[in-house]
């Protein structure tokens, strides 16, 4: 059998589809899920079902990519439809990589070889499995570092636009990426001096030779503007275009980024800085030296990749630009654990790079068990890592999957949305989705629920009477609940500022208590549905 | 004694020994008179000829035109022969044939004329240029009334003298009526269906033109005639080639002209060019009898008749076309100069069905001003992305005016040009492909004039748009025939291409003012027609619709290493709004004066063009 025929390929894919599929509807069965993927879930149902300022919902919702990638599947099940998007997307990835190297390499060898990544990495089943982006995150960086070396090879427009595109697109996939550009900067002018048609061949002469005739240093001027058009134009255009969007629909340029309504991470980067500030242990791991050892302990086969292409200097800077990056997110976002796909990218970075080179290798052979070799100490660090991840959604992957129990993880936000679920179809809700995204994720009927997209949502606030039948307010031992309004404090406002207004608790949680508004003239009895857990 | 003009000229030094047995050699394989292969083909210069032929004691009669003329004379010769020969008979007086030569010793003519009317001619000497302007004028009505009536005799159904036909006219006011009883009923409802329809058609259009795009852009890695293909290539088998030169009122460009004409590698006795002067045109005509140096090229008048096109002329000129393939290039027009060689070493490549060949055009004054800056990053993104990308998905070719390559035979099988068509190269291209015929895209390029004048660049994109409107309302008076013609995929990229670029132009400048009356006066009623999901289309189409097609812009002019063109991809939504304006005046031409031409003034740049050798 020819693994490198386009049938077999589109067979294994379809293989890892079910693969995934599996994995991912099994950790759904047991309960996991997390904030990415609840937050996809909720958004979607605004969408489709909601009623009110949806387009906003609909513009600006970020990462806005996997977001619409959701979308897709939201007809087979909602709740199920990032976790399906994750499961075809990875398939997608491990087929974009395995077709490029049927374009360059004839040997099955190589194809295996990412077989055993894409069936045993754990990041990869985390990918793929968890309804996270990541999978989109990890195609958009494979072709964008693709078309930049095959532009590297062929100097043609296409591929450097194509690799602008992508760029674009991982951007809207994760916007940290944007910072990505900032390390191209200095590489984009010793990639238009390597392709300045001269007889010197040493990248430090050839910038000599360029600087020093008007003629060369005009148009190396010119070529090395136009590139970083070419390249930057496109991503900075597209997001000082979705700027003006966030401020002309939600007058915040910043709202994309920095409102727990449109993103969530939002909200977990407070929860990750909130354990930062109450660990007494420092982590040690995450000390930035360190960083680019860990990426390296993980991804060793990124060696091996800058070794063959210790002969362009360029080259082994653009493999070593992610390295950068990472780092300049740690130091960038300090109050925030650098998450599992900023190693992920290193990965997929590292076979790209030896795929792409591997013809240059005499004995294949030998350089396959090496490669085997390295993919062996990537799946034990791979599993190690996210086992003992700092971020608790990554470690909790790993104990769902493994110990085969439940995830009670989100059994709060399910109690509670069953409770809703129950509620008489004309009830109405008061809910702030800004925290209790999880809640509305799994309600099933998203209509009596007024949240904050809706024009009617700050008088439903300021006069819950008027307008609702229950209200969800977060409890004091929510971690979350100084995010929202809608907490313990609510309640106590309302009833003094409206003191015809009372709320009876019908239903609490640990985090969460659904309270009924009741004037005080229909003041009744005790809910008998009314759960203390 | 009877003088030799070949001798004549030999001994006075103007044709050396050597020429004068390539111009024998040229006469007796071609059937061309001596002295018209001496002044066309770039032997000697108009001026020295009549110098010699004064000094050896002949008078060159300067007014001809003024000679009395017998239709029944004119009856017995015909058009073709005396152009070849660069005479003619005019009338019978005191028992001679009274004939305008332009060389006393053509023993050919001459025993025609005794053969033919049975008497002695009476010879007058004139200049091959007033004897070419007669014979068209008094010889050229058969081919004139061929040139205009051709192709709607033989192929109404292609033809553009109908501009509208009954059924698209039912079509049109059925729609005008449905939405304006719509709007009277329910304004809202009628206006967001509007929004919808527009917007989706925005939304296709913008996609496809990115895909198309990107699939042009490949062509970037794909040399359709290698270098070493073209060493390939041996003069001696290369076949004659006609080139069309249509011109009016250019007077300033010959000179020019010339020198581009003589810049082209192609042995020169198997280039017939053919420079088509409008019978009214003295202006170029005098330029050309004024030239001081010899020309290369064959003089065709065009005789008047409406509508005055330049496809009119082109088949006019077809008549007279010698070559195995034939080109059009424009006065001003600088092709890459091995380009009729690539022509030919593709032709040889290309299987039968290809009867065209496309090269791509250019600017060579791309730094004069703003608009030739544009212009130069339209016509980059046009010719390298877009026509390229439309050859790959097989989607017919509106070919661009000048530098298309056709085999002659097949061009005429075709029916050539509409000359009622103001963008008949573009209906030619779809045509062809109705026909079942392909065209290709080459890599060579013809650099033109950039028109660098805002009302002659509206004038002239007007007609370019009006024609569009017109070759889409001629295809697609039968679409389900069409469709059958051309295929599905042919079928959408006629409509998305032909069809949606006059609409898009016509509907961009309403779509703004909306934009700008939201944005600015915060008009939230506008909310009210276009409900989340279509404002969400909408403003999709027009953040990345506009994003990506000045992207696209700018990696064309990057290909081209252009770079100082790339920061003038973002003032396109300006230059859009300029092709807005010429695509109402086309529109409103295209009711009230369909055939007319607008014509471009050449000649307005200031930038020397030198010719573009490609080593």
């Amino acid at each position: 059998m020819k693994l490198t025929s386009g049938i077999y390929l589109s067979i294994l894919t379809l293989i890892l589809v079910i693969y995934y599929l599996v994995c991912g509807i099994y950790l759904n069965n047991l309960g996991y899920y997390n904030h990415e993927s609840l937050f996809y879930i909720e958004k979607a149902k605004i969408v489709f079902e909601g009623t009110g300022n949806r387009l906003k919902v609909m513009g600006l919702t970020a990462p806005l990519i996997p977001f619409y990638a959701t979308f897709i599947f939201t007809g087979f099940s909602a709740t199920l439809a990032p976790v399906l998007a994750s499961a075809v997307g990875t398939a997608v990835l491990f087929y974009v990589i395995a077709s490029t190297i049927t374009k360059r390499l004839n040997d099955d060898g190589y194809i295996w070889l990412l077989l055993i990544i894409f069936l045993f990495h754990p990041g990869i089943i985390y990918t793929a499995a968890s309804g996270k982006s990541i999978y989109l995150i990890l195609i958009f960086f494979f072709l964008f570092f693709l078309n930049l070396f095959k532009f590297y090879r062929s100097n043609t427009t296409f591929h450097v636009s194509i690799a602008s595109l992508c760029l674009v697109i991982l951007i809207f996939c994760d916007y940290k990426f944007i910072w990505l550009t900032l390390f191209f900067l200095p590489l984009v002018l010793s990639i238009t001096i390597h392709s300045l048609n001269l007889g010197e061949q040493e990248s430090i002469f050839r910038l000599f030779l360029s600087f020093n005739s008007p003629s060369l240093r005009r148009k190396l001027v010119n070529k090395t503007f136009a590139l970083y058009i070419i390249l930057f134009s496109l991503p900075l255009a597209a997001v000082l275009c979705y700027k003006l969007l966030n401020l002309t629909h939600a007058s915040d340029l910043n709202y994309f980024a920095e409102s727990p309504y449109a993103t969530w991470n939002v909200l977990i980067d407070k929860l990750s800085f909130d354990q930062i500030s109450t660990n007494s242990k420092y982590q040690i791991p995450e000390t930035s030296i360190l960083l680019s050892a860990r990426v390296v302990l993980f991804a060793p086969m990124i060696l091996i990749a800058i070794y063959l292409f210790r002969e362009s200097t360029y080259q082994v800077l653009t493999i070593l630009i992610p390295f950068a990056f990472i780092e300049f997110l740690h130091i960038k976002y300090d109050k925030v654990f650098l998450a599992y796909q900023y190693y992920m990218i290193f990965l997929i970075l590292a076979y790209l790079c030896v795929i792409f080179k591997a013809h240059t290798v005499k004995n294949h052979k030998s350089f396959k068990l090496l490669l085997a070799v390295t993919i062996l100490f990537q799946l034990y660090f791979g599993w190690d890592y996210l086992k003992n991840s700092l971020v608790p959604e990554e470690r909790n992957f790993v104990k769902v999957l493994t110990e085969n129990k439940d995830d009670t993880v989100q059994q709060d936000n399910v109690d509670v949305a069953n409770y809703l679920n129950s509620l008489p179809g004309d009830a109405h809700v008061l809910a702030d989705d800004a925290i209790a995204y999880g809640i509305i994720a799994f309600t099933t009927d998203i209509k009596p629920v007024i949240m904050p997209y809706q024009g009617n949502f700050l008088s439903a606030l300021e006069s819950p009477d008027k307008y609702v039948d229950y209200v969800v307010v977060a409890t004091a031992k929510n971690i979350v609940s100084g995010y929202t309004q809608l907490n313990n404090k609510y309640i106590i406002s309302i009833r003094h500022t409206i003191p015809n207004v009372n709320f009876r608790k019908v239903y609490e949680t640990n985090d969460w208590t659904v309270y009924r508004v009741i004037t005080n003239a229909t003041e009744g009895g005790f809910d008998s549905r009314l759960i203390r857990k | 004694m009877r003088i030799s003009i070949p001798e004549l000229l030999t001994n006075d030094g103007f044709i050396t020994a050597g020429d004068r047995e390539a111009i024998e050699q040229h006469s007796a394989a071609s059937g061309l008179s001596y002295i018209k292969i001496a002044l066309t083909s770039g032997y000697i210069s108009r001026k020295n000829y009549d110098r010699s032929i004064q000094n050896a004691g002949y008078q060159i009669h300067e007014h001809p035109r003024d000679e009395a003329y017998d239709q029944d004379v004119l009856d017995k010769i015909d058009l073709t022969f005396a152009h070849d020969r660069l005479a003619m008979p005019l009338r019978i007086e005191n028992g001679k044939v009274v004939v305008l030569m332009a060389s006393p010793d053509d023993d050919l003519f001459i025993d025609f004329i005794r053969f033919t009317y049975d008497m002695e001619p009476e010879i007058i000497l004139a200049s091959d240029l007033d004897i070419t302007w007669l014979s068209n004028k008094l010889l050229g009505e058969k081919y004139t009334k061929s040139a205009v009536f051709e192709l709607m005799k033989r192929d109404p159904d292609s033809s553009a003298v109908v501009t509208f036909s009954t059924t698209q006219l039912i079509v049109i006011f059925v729609i005008i009526a449905l939405v304006t009883i719509g709007l009277v009923l329910s304004f809202k409802n009628t206006s967001i269906i509007i929004n919808v329809i527009i917007s989706s058609f925005f939304l296709v259009a913008i996609i496809f033109k990115l895909f198309l795009a990107l699939v042009g852009s490949r062509f970037e890695l794909h040399q359709a005639v290698t270098k070493e293909e073209l060493k390939l290539v041996v003069d001696d088998e290369l076949p004659i080639y006609t080139i069309l030169l249509p011109v009016y009122k250019e007077d300033k460009l010959i000179k020019k002209l010339i020198w581009n004409l003589q810049s082209i590698d192609y042995p020169r006795h198997k280039l017939d060019i053919k420079l088509l002067i409008e019978e009214d045109d003295d202006k170029t005509f005098n330029a050309v009898k004024n030239l001081d140096f010899p020309a290369i090229f064959e003089v065709i008048v065009v005789p008047f008749h409406m509508p005055k096109t330049k496809p009119k002329a082109c088949n006019y000129g077809l008549h007279f076309a010698r070559g195995k393939y034939l080109t059009i290039y424009d006065a001003e027009d600088i092709p890459d100069t091995d380009q009729l060689k690539k022509v030919v070493s593709l032709f040889g490549k290309l299987p039968d069905e290809y009867i065209c060949i496309q090269s791509a055009l250019n600017y060579f004054n791309r730094n004069e001003n703003f608009l030739t800056r544009m212009f130069t990053l339209e016509y980059s993104y046009w010719f390298d992305y877009m026509l390229p990308g439309l050859d790959t998905l097989d989607i017919p070719i509106p070919l661009g005016g000048t530098s298309n390559h056709f085999k002659l035979d097949e061009l005429v099988d075709l029916g050539a040009w509409d000359p009622f068509n103001v963008t008949e190269d573009a209906d030619l291209g779809v045509r062809a492909y109705a026909k079942g015929y392909k065209i290709a895209i080459i890599n060579s390029t013809t650099y033109e004039e950039a028109n660098n004048e805002p009302f002659n660049w509206i004038r002239q994109r007007s007609r370019w748009i009006k024609g569009y409107m017109q070759t889409y309302l001629v295809h697609m008076r039968d679409p389900v025939a069409l469709w059958k013609e051309i295929g599905w995929k042919g079928f959408l990229g006629f409509n998305f291409f032909i069809g949606a670029t006059p609409i898009t132009f016509l509907v961009y400048p309403l779509l703004l003012t909306f934009f700008i009356c939201y944005v600015v006066f915060d008009l939230s009623t506008i909310r009210t027609l276009f409900p989340d999901w279509v404002l969400f289309m909408s403003i999709f189409n027009l953040m990345v619709g506009n994003i990506l097609m000045i992207y696209i812009n700018m990696i064309a002019v990057f290909k081209r290493r252009y770079y100082e063109l790339i920061l003038f991809a973002i003032a396109n939504p300006i230059y859009w709004l300029m092709h807005s304006i010429s695509a109402y005046k086309g529109l409103y031409q295209l009711i009230v004066k369909p055939f007319y031409w607008e014509k471009t003034n050449h000649g307005l740049s200031k930038v020397n063009s030198p010719t573009n050798v490609v080593k």
